[in-house]
This record gives C-alpha cells, structure tokens and sequence, in this order.
C-alpha cells in the first residue's frame, strides 16, 4: 500500500464537484415533489371502493416498486422516446423515471398512514356530515401526514443516493461530475473518495435526522 | 429479438451468480459485523458502527465505482468486474445484514434475558439457546427482503461491463437497434422475477403472523 495520496490535485475542480453536487440537489428536489404529489394521488385512488381506479393504481405501484431503479432509467432515456416519438433530455428522464419511483414508494407509505388512523375518526367525522374529502383533508391527512414524516423523510434519503444512477445516462450530477475528473486527472482514488465523502456527509446527516425526528415524534404520541 | 434470448438468459445468470455470492459473503460478514456492533466496548462497536454508516449512507453506485477504479490502485491488485461487483455488493449486504441482526436479538424482551441468566446461563448458551432460536425467526423475512433488493442493486454492475441481464440488454439492443422492444422484454423479466419473490415473502409473512397470533 505505497500509494501517495495527493488531493492537492483536485484543488482547481472544487466548483465542479460544486456543481455536480448543485444537479444532485435540483434532481432531488424536481423528484421529491413530484413524487410525493404523484404518490398522494396514487395512495387515494388506490385506497378509494372504486374498482376501476384501485386496480390500475395498484398495479403501477407493483411495477414501480418491483422493477430495478436503474432499469426504469434505462428504459424511460432509451425506449420511451422511441414509443412516444419525442426526443428526451437525460435530465428529463432522470426525473420521470425518479419521480415515478418515488411515487410508487411513496403511495404505499402514504396509504399506511391513512390505514393507521382509528376507524372511530372516520366514523365521528361522517356522523358531523363531513364528506369524504373534507374528512380527509381535515381529520384524517392531519394526523396522518404527522406519523408519515419520519418514512417520508427516509425515502427522501433513498432518492437521494439513487439520483447516483443518473449519472450513467450523462446526468450531470455529483458521479458524473466525478468521473470527468478522474478522466482529467488521472486520480480514481481522489475523485472518488471526494465523491463518497460528500455522499456520505450529506446522507449520514439525513440518517440522523430521521432517528431524531423519529424519537420526537414517538414521544409526543 | 427472440433470436437473442439465450444471450439474455446468460445475462440472468450472471444476475443470479452475483446475487447468490454476495448474499452469502453479506451474511458471513454480517454475522461477524452485528456482534461487534453490540459489544460494550466502544473500541469495537465504533468502528463496526462507521462501517456499517459508510455502507449504508453512500450511493451503491459510487461504491461500485470506489471499488472497480480506486482500491484496486490503491492496494495494487487487479479487479476484474466480477470480483469488483461481488466484493461491493457482499460488503454493502454486510451492512444491512448486520443492522438486521442486531434488530432481530435486540427485538428480544428483556425478560427473556433476564431469566436465562436467573437461571445460571453463560451468554453463549444464552444466545444459542434462548435468544437466537427466537430472533432467527424475525430475521428470516429482512434477510428475503435484502435478497430481493440485492438483486435489484446487481443491475448496477452492468455499468462497470460485467454482463449481467441490464448489461446484456445493451448488447443486444446495439445489435437490432431496437431499444424499445428489448428493453421492455428485460424490464419484464425484472419485474415478473421480483414480483413473483415478493409475492413468496408476503405470503410466509402472513404465515408467520398467523403462527405468532
């Protein structure tokens, strides 16, 4: 093991990585939204008594929960514009094949939220005369959404670290940004070691947070 | 398309094979990871808890990466992808599988402990006879679980050309040029795989609680 490090080398690219960690966050971000949006909307369908809308949303979910995140990616850069006759960004299919993910995940966090509150709230609820939506909305999502930011968070995390796949569709976030350095400089150990550190930074603080809010929020149930 | 089925199918083995070692290195080195973890001294649950967080809060992505172009340089050996994939994704597996050990034994009531040891028993007895027989239950469902994430997580080997199944649908793609169909036909594949796997778990889940009830 006589290799020297040098990191010193690395010095003049520090706002590259800057600016791939800026698309990772934008990526994220862009995802998260959607996703989670997408997700309420699928965890509704799916929890409704209305048979058309429970069976396609259900199985959307299976097929977004099943299918490798990197094999979505694939499939929405490479085969989806040739099935839509559309030419596609790699960005833009990061972010749908993300975001559709996410949304799957997130339905069925959502949907166990809704299941977790009592029976006797949505009977009290209906017997004030409220409607289904009102009692979502004011009753049920309130209470729900509370015990739901601890696993939300958690699949914030998650997609954090799988936004790393986008880099092999030329996305240029963090990896990718990486990788070009490497290409330059020669140095796979630095570039990459820089690369796992900030990673790690970033999710390993995420992780904390998550056992923090966890801890809290059990306490004031 | 059909022509290039075999091609597929030996890129589905090679999925297998990695998951299959990985799986196996993973529960090894877990197994002597979790105790570690759960020692009381911090010079040894320390580090076993920075290697668990390491695993666990990095892109396995960039763990591929870290391991196919760095520590090969960095230790001066050569890594073919292979051995590049199976030592990331047992290492990684490793983690989890640690973190799911702990949980099973910790999962354990204090009461059980309490008695083994009102009862006069050395902590290897303890383990082997009160506690692990219990806790190797709830484990039995995080470990299929991690199988079936482990499997989806070896399509990233094909980015480092090790011909797995995604690696595979590449190739054959470059030669029909027609990537909607064979990537669809792949998706498919992962799909009916892993769904097929989760319906198994779901059902020796309510097995279990049925059994528990």
């Amino acid at each position: 093991m006589g290799y020297q490090f040098d990191f010193t080398v690395l010095q003049p690219y520090l706002p590259t990585f800057g600016r791939g960690l800026l698309v990772t966050f934008q990526l994220a971000g862009v995802c998260l939204l959607l996703g989670f949006t997408a997700g309420l909307l699928l965890a509704l369908l799916r929890s409704s008594r209305i048979a058309p809308l429970v069976w396609p949303s259900a199985v959307f979910i299976e097929i977004f929960r099943n299918a490798p995140v990197l094999v979505q990616l694939v499939w929405f850069y490479y085969a989806f514009p040739v099935l839509i006759g559309a030419t596609m960004s790699a960005f833009a299919a990061a972010v749908l094949a993300l975001s559709l993910n996410t949304a799957a995940f997130s339905a069925e966090l959502f949907r166990g939220g809704i299941q977790s509150i009592h029976r006797g709230q949505w009977e009290a609820g209906r017997a004030l005369g409220m409607s289904n939506l009102t009692l979502m909305r004011r009753i049920i999502l309130p209470q729900a959404i509370k015990r739901m930011i601890p696993p939300l968070t958690n699949r914030a995390i998650e997609l954090t670290k799988m936004t790393a796949l986008a880099s092999t569709i030329a996305v240029p976030e963090l990896l990718y940004q990486g990788r070009l350095i490497n290409a330059v400089t020669f140095r796979p150990i630095e570039s990459y070691t820089v690369v796992a550190v900030i990673y790690l930074i970033i999710l390993w603080a995420g992780t904390i947070l998550v056992n923090r809010l966890e801890r809290r929020l059990g306490e004031s149930d | 398309m059909w022509d290039n089925f075999p091609t597929l199918l030996s890129g589905l083995s090679g999925s297998l094979q990695i998951t299959g070692l990985a799986l196996l290195f993973g529960l090894l080195i877990g197994l002597l990871v979790a105790p570690l973890r759960m020692s009381s001294r911090p010079w040894l649950s320390a580090p076993a808890g920075v290697y668990i967080n390491v695993f666990r809060n990095t892109p396995p992505l960039v763990q591929l990466f870290w391991f196919f172009y760095a520590f090969p340089i960095l230790f001066d050996v050569s890594f073919r992808p292979f051995e590049a994939a199976v030592v990331t994704l047992s290492l990684q597996s490793s983690a989890f599988f640690a973190e799911v050990f702990r949980a099973g034994i910790q999962s354990i009531e204090r009461g059980q402990w309490e008695a083994s040891k009102a009862i006069g028993m050395g902590y290897f007895t303890m383990m082997r006879r009160i506690i692990l027989p219990q806790a190797v239950k709830r484990m039995v469902l995080a470990f299929f679980e991690r199988a079936i994430e482990l499997f989806k997580t070896t399509t990233l080997v094909s980015t480092i050309a090790f011909a797995d199944l995604l690696y595979q649908a590449t190739v054959v793609t470059s030669q029909t040029f027609r990537p909607l169909e064979v990537y669809t036909v792949v998706a498919a594949m992962y799909i009916l795989i892993i769904t097929a796997a989760s319906l198994g778990v779901r059902r020796y889940e309510m097995r279990l609680a049925r059994a528990d009830a």
